[in-house]
């Protein structure tokens, strides 16, 4: 058998290809990171001079700007939940309304707020539903004139897709913002985050998304990040190199030639009259983030409706990233699926005209590359196996173009870097930055190959139909200065 | 690719993140000393201004004192980053205040540097810097350069032609409307506002007659800015002009005519005459913000509650229910309910 | 001597409000957060609080509602840059604000109500 398994592997087809594949697909990725970043740098200078035109101060005062509603869904947050709401409740907006979404919790979330906001709970049954969600039991609203801007949904237990659409239907304003209700939003997130609706000129912005930041270990007061600190151990340091890189270089390129399939689950912003005609989110799939944004556009494809996806450079949402290795492999799992679950609903996508650099650019994109690195990874790792087995590789060479790749990789983490330190004033000292390098650098000794782990892990569950949920997302939770 | 050339690449690849590394150092340096630097300018500026508008006998403020102060934290014409600065705190304070205040801080302005540098950019190839002048010039009032800035109405950069219009509104009051309504390109919401504003804040009394000849403009902006001007004036007797639009086959024309409304309390008359259009509007979102605003400003209308209650259009009925059964009418909503499920449907003894 | 305490963000209109108080022989404490307030201040009378409503970690109408709780004052006047008239009416709401201005302001008004006092 291994006889066989030799014959193969030092087969020139098999050798050649192998060797062929991989050169192309390594250097088709590196030509996209290049031009990722030119992109980014090209899409945060455009943004930044754009914003000079339309400052935040103008926003403030300004009278027919849209209203927008911030929803959040809680499941047993009882810990945390007076903490988050408040902090939710003090975003900086002239029209502003806050939903929490109580996803049938079991521990004491809504006895809280029910005493710490003083609501009064009111009859559910006139609400509309345009999307249908699990029942929801009462609605409550404050007594107090200071949480004017609060209400509380208190529904059955539906997942957070669910929840979210349940918030977007009791909406009464003509944008919403998705988060968590365990999200650090920066005070002044929506005022930027309405910027590109109110400059649309022929394309409607669908859906617009912000940079998200990891803050483990940071010190909050009020619901305010008051320090931002760097995480204290490995696995959310190289988060915070991986965000920075994700979004400041990924997803800003994207943003600039209209390519975003994506807007995080964590803090998007969208028309709520566009998201009620697709249907909202879909509570059937773990990644109902991406899912969303695809249908929308496909939506307004289908409509022959010219539009937008909008992302902003700027961290404008803190959240606590998985502290440790098994967290980690849980949540790269749950994304991995719900990447899967993704591409396969929106398979009729594939190279298909109809739907322009949509289907022709994007989705293959997200589909070779996205979806595909890990297998491709994967593969590659059990190829060096073989092939050093065999003696098919010339060692001297071979570490070489290690070295060479890795290089490459920090490479474009010192760029990430260095257009994040330039940009935006987060992370100002020193020792920071260099603990930041030093965590890009050893991204992928200690990190990459879980990450990799974490998302075969959840091909395999899809490949082989085992059926698992969101899985659990233990926190810590900042520290809280009382001062 | 053979040894000696990935060794070469290697290097390459290694002495650009070292070249990143000296460019981060540098940054973290830059915006140290940048950030205190500013700091500084904003304090100084602050404390000049409070001090000039509110002159302290007994601790006089003079011009001379004031340029040497300036100077002295690195307003200097060789230092165009700090003068920029200097503007945007200028252009800032100033849109802070009315009344004398804002007269004396405008006389200040033309006596302090920096002289003449917003002209200068409007003759700039980049559009960042002909936007930034074209604004500078609006906000600083200087009208004497109205006729090089009126040519930038239609430019074909959003950003210049924008800031072109606001000027145009800046300078010329109510009769911008001459213009306004009929420009080359759309206008953006964002545009709107600012204009909306810009007239109000600087030209509180309305022109109606420049109003009413601006009515006849057929683009679809120009239809949205009318209705929000006279939205922010509370030109009750203009609510015709909303009211007319409310139908219109445009989604965001209609938008803007609900949005408008909303302002107005309306006469018995024009409330019939809204709920005849109310049923010709084509979105369910638009009707549901109708109704709302038809609930919230008149008397119980049974009559036509009942008219939506057994209409065929399906989406807004249980919030129609919902109006009857909180306003005495239960039994309307309890006999709808029923007439749905004829008696031989039911499963009943 | 009658005090007033100013509490705004900007430090611009800060520092004018300040002065314009001073003028008026007003003794003034000035500061850009209520973390600035030291104990002696909470336990003053003041005459006047001009305040924003916008500040970090607290939103306007819990803000308002914290100043009337926490510091003895006789009067409120809100300055700010977020005045639309919904934001108004909810201020209003809270009961015990004497006046509210939206930026831009005319501060002779500001002036005449503390010269009438």
């Amino acid at each position: 058998m291994l006889d066989n398994i030799e014959n193969i592997i030092r087969s020139s087809y098999v050798y050649t290809t192998a060797n062929y594949f991989f050169f192309i697909y390594g250097l088709t990725l590196f030509g996209l990171y290049f031009s990722g970043v030119l992109l980014a740098i090209k899409g945060i200078r455009r943004t930044k001079r754009k914003s000079t035109f339309l400052q935040v101060g103008d926003i403030v005062s300004a009278t027919d700007i849209p209203s927008v509603t911030l929803i959040a869904p809680a499941y047993n947050e009882g810990l945390t939940i007076i903490e988050n709401v408040k902090s939710l409740l003090s975003i900086q907006y002239p029209y502003y309304e806050f939903i929490l979404v109580n996803d049938g919790s079991k521990d004491d979330s809504l006895e809280k707020l029910i005493k710490e906001f003083d609501l009064e709970r009111n009859d559910a049954s006139f609400i509309q539903q345009p999307i249908p969600t699990a029942s929801v039991n009462y609605i409550y609203k404050s007594r107090n004139k200071k949480y004017a801007h609060l209400t509380v949904i208190d529904k059955n237990n539906g997942g957070r897709a669910d929840a979210l659409n349940a918030g977007i239907n009791f909406a009464n304003t003509e944008l919403v913002v998705c988060t968590d209700a365990d999200c650090i939003i920066e005070q002044d997130a929506i005022l930027k985050m309405v910027r590109p609706y109110l400059e649309a000129n022929e394309k409607e912005i669908v859906a617009c998304g912000g940079g998200i930041g990891i803050a483990n270990d940071s010190v909050v007061k009020n619901g305010v990040l008051k320090e931002l600190k760097l995480p204290d151990s490995i696995v959310p340091m190289v988060q915070v190199v991986e965000y920075i890189r994700a979004f400041l270089l990924g997803r800003m390129a994207w943003g600039e030639i209209n390519g975003l399939m994506l807007v995080s689950g964590a803090f998007g912003m969208y028309p709520r009259k566009r998201v009620i005609q697709v249907g909202g989110f879909n509570p059937r799939t773990v990644g109902e983030d991406l899912e969303l944004c695809i249908r929308l556009r496909t939506h307004m494809e289908d409509l022959n409706i010219p539009y937008k996806v909008v992302y902003l450079p700027e961290t404008l949402c803190w959240t606590e990233g998985p502290p440790d290795y098994d967290i980690l492999i849980k949540q790269r799992d749950r994304w991995a699926r719900g990447l899967w679950e993704t591409m396969s609903l929106h398979k009729k996508l594939f190279f298909n005209p109809r739907y322009r650099y949509m289907g022709i650019l994007y989705y293959p994109y997200w589909l070779f590359f996205e979806f595909g690195a890990p297998i491709v990874e994967f593969l590659g790792i059990l190829l060096i196996i073989f092939f050093g087995i065999f003696g098919l590789i010339n060692w001297p060479m071979a570490v070489l173009l290690f070295f060479l790749i890795y290089g490459i990789g920090c490479l474009f983490s010192t760029t990430a870097i260095f257009l994040y330190v330039k940009n935006f004033d987060h992370y100002t000292r020193p020792k920071q930055v260099v603990e930041l390098l030093l965590a890009a650098y050893l991204e992928p000794f200690l990190y990459h190959p879980v990450l990799v782990y974490g998302q075969m892990k959840g091909y395999y569950k899809k490949l082989f139909n085992i059926k698992s949920g969101w899985g659990t997302m233990t926190r810590k939770g900042f520290k809280i200065s009382k001062s | 690719m053979n040894k000696e050339s990935l060794l070469l690449s290697i290097e390459i690849v290694f002495s650009l993140i070292a070249i990143f590394w000296i460019f981060i150092a540098f940054s973290l340096l830059y915006r140290r000393i940048r950030t205190s630097q500013l700091r500084l300018i904003e304090e100084t500026f602050a404390d000049i201004v409070s001090r000039y508008l509110y002159n302290d006998p007994k601790n006089p403020l003079t011009l001379a004192e004031i340029t040497r102060t300036l100077r002295n934290v690195g307003i200097k014409s060789k230092n165009s980053n700090n003068i920029q600065f200097l503007i945007r705190l200028m252009i800032r304070t100033q849109r802070t205040l009315l009344g004398n205040n804002f007269k004396k801080l405008q006389k200040l302005y033309t006596q302090i540097p920096p002289y003449g540098v917003s002209i200068k950019k409007i003759s700039s190839w980049s559009w960042y810097s002909k936007a930034r002048g074209i604004r500078e010039i609006y906000e600083m009032n200087q009208s004497q350069y109205f006729d090089e800035i009126f040519k930038y109405r239609n430019d074909k950069n959003i950003y210049v032609r924008r800031e072109a219009q606001i000027a145009l509104v800046v300078f010329l009051g109510w009769e911008s409307l001459r213009f306004l309504p009929y420009l080359k390109h759309n206008i953006t919401l964002w545009q709107q506002i600012k204009i909306v504003e810009k007239l109000y804040d600087l030209y509180p009394r309305p022109e109606l007659k420049w109003l009413h000849r601006a009515y006849e403009t057929e683009k679809l902006f120009g239809k949205k800015l009318l209705m929000r001007i006279i939205r922010k004036y509370e030109l009750h007797d203009e609510t015709g002009y909303i009211i007319d639009h409310l139908n219109h086959y445009d989604y965001e024309v209609r938008e803007t005519a609900i949005y408008c409304i909303q302002t107005f309390a309306v006469s018995l008359n024009k409330m019939n005459y809204i709920k005849e259009l109310y049923e010709d509007i084509p979105n369910v979102n638009q009707q549901g913000l109708l109704l709302n605003y038809i609930f919230e400003n008149s008397e119980i209308d049974l009559d036509f509650y009942l008219q939506q209650l057994y209409s065929d259009n399906e989406d807004l009925k249980l919030s129609i229910a919902e109006i009857l059964w909180n306003n005495g009418y239960k039994e309307k909503v309890q006999e709808f309910y029923y007439q749905q499920y004829p008696k031989r449907e039911l499963n009943v003894g | 001597m009658r005090k007033i305490l100013v509490i705004q963000e900007d430090i611009v209109i800060l520092k004018i409000l300040e002065q314009l108080v001073k003028i008026n022989n007003f003794d003034c404490k000035a500061i850009r957060s209520l973390e600035e307030l030291n104990i002696d201040d909470q336990q003053s009378n003041f005459d006047f609080i001009i305040t924003g409503i916008l500040f970090e970690g607290i939103s306007p109408l819990e803000f308002v509602a914290q100043v009337q709780e926490v510091i003895l004052h006789k009067n409120l006047l809100i300055v700010t840059n977020m005045g639309q008239d919904k934001v108004k009416q909810e201020i209003f709401a809270l009961r015990g604000v004497t006046g509210f201005y939206t930026v831009p302001i005319d501060l002779d008004e500001i002036e005449a109500i503390i010269q009438a006092y």
